[in-house]
């Protein structure tokens, strides 16, 4: 799994590229808890080169979509597709995590 | 969908799903670095239908590690053993670990009703209560989500044995009829 920053403006965008399982998923919430000492106050994950996700992976969206909730930073994770969307679908969490279809929706949201 | 029909993990020994009649058999040493190494070696014997691109390998993986982890505490020296048999219609998966057992899995089960109330009524302030279930045991790794897509998927039943330590998953996949349309009307 690559993670990389780019930045929109004021939103911080995090590209997740590979495979998120059991052995790399924590690098996405050290990743973010990073960049919260920063200040950031609009986030975007985007999923969309995301093509495996297991319940590691989804542990890491849903600590880092609870703490961003605490702090009221604004969050979207951005297209969630194939077998990823299935295994949200399956743990029932379509409704919990702020999902947008595309990186264009997510940034409309974040920037509201 | 009802609150009768919220599924949840049962305990049955004598579960049919215990058959290891014609099943494939392998075993592994409860080595953590290896779980996803050891699922392909296991799910690159179920034709593609039911691949569903990669999820069948995720959910068998969940299974592994649970018990991997959860049961042999990722020592080595403690194996796992796994049963499994598939076609273009079922999945079938039984892994039994060295382990003390799934002590909390009452627990687990009344965590998931109160889960399920909350999704069935979209109340996802509530649900944000119960998004993991964690125990003693969960380190910083866990994700505590395993098992919920586990009782979705495996829509033939997640059975432990008495013990705790074993747990059988079937899923069905129904055929699809291509090009052939019925109309009741």
């Amino acid at each position: 799994m690559e993670l990389k920053i780019r930045k929109h403006e004021e939103t911080y965008i995090i590209d997740v590229n590979g495979e998120m399982d059991l052995y790399n998923s924590y690098k996405l919430k050290e990743l973010v808890m990073k960049m919260l000492e920063k200040k950031i106050m609009r986030f975007i994950i985007n999923l969309e080169k995301v093509e495996y996700i297991d319940s590691s992976g989804i542990g890491a969206l849903i600590y880092v979509s609870s703490t961003l909730k605490k702090m009221n930073i604004k969050f979207m994770i951005a297209n969630i597709h194939g077998s990823v969307k299935k295994v949200i679908e399956l743990t029932k969490l379509i409704g919990y995590f702020p999902i947008a279809n595309s990186l264009e929706d997510a940034i409309k949201a974040v920037e509201a | 969908m009802t609150l009768e029909k919220i599924k949840k993990i049962i305990v049955d020994e004598n579960s049919p799903l215990f058959d290891t009649t014609g099943m494939f058999y392998k075993e592994f040493p409860s080595d953590f670095r290896q779980i996803r190494y050891f699922t392909l070696l296991i799910v690159q014997k179920a034709p593609p239908e039911i691949k569903e691109i990669n999820l069948l390998e995720q959910q068998i993986s969940e299974v592994i590690k649970n018990a991997v982890k959860h049961g042999n505490k990722s020592n080595p020296d403690k194996k796992i053993k796994i049963w499994y048999s598939f076609s273009d219609e079922h999945a079938h998966i039984i892994v039994q670990d060295e382990g003390e057992g799934f002590k909390e899995l009452e627990e687990w089960n009344d965590f998931n009703e109160k889960r399920q109330k909350c999704f069935l009524e979209q109340n996802f302030e509530e649900l944000g209560k119960y998004v993991a279930f964690m125990t003693d045991h969960s380190d910083e790794y866990d994700g505590g989500n395993a098992l919920f897509a586990a009782v979705e998927y495996w829509d033939e039943g997640v059975v432990y044995n008495k013990k705790k330590n074993g747990v059988a998953v079937k899923k069905y996949f129904p055929k699809r009829r291509i090009g052939y349309y019925y109309d009741e009307a």
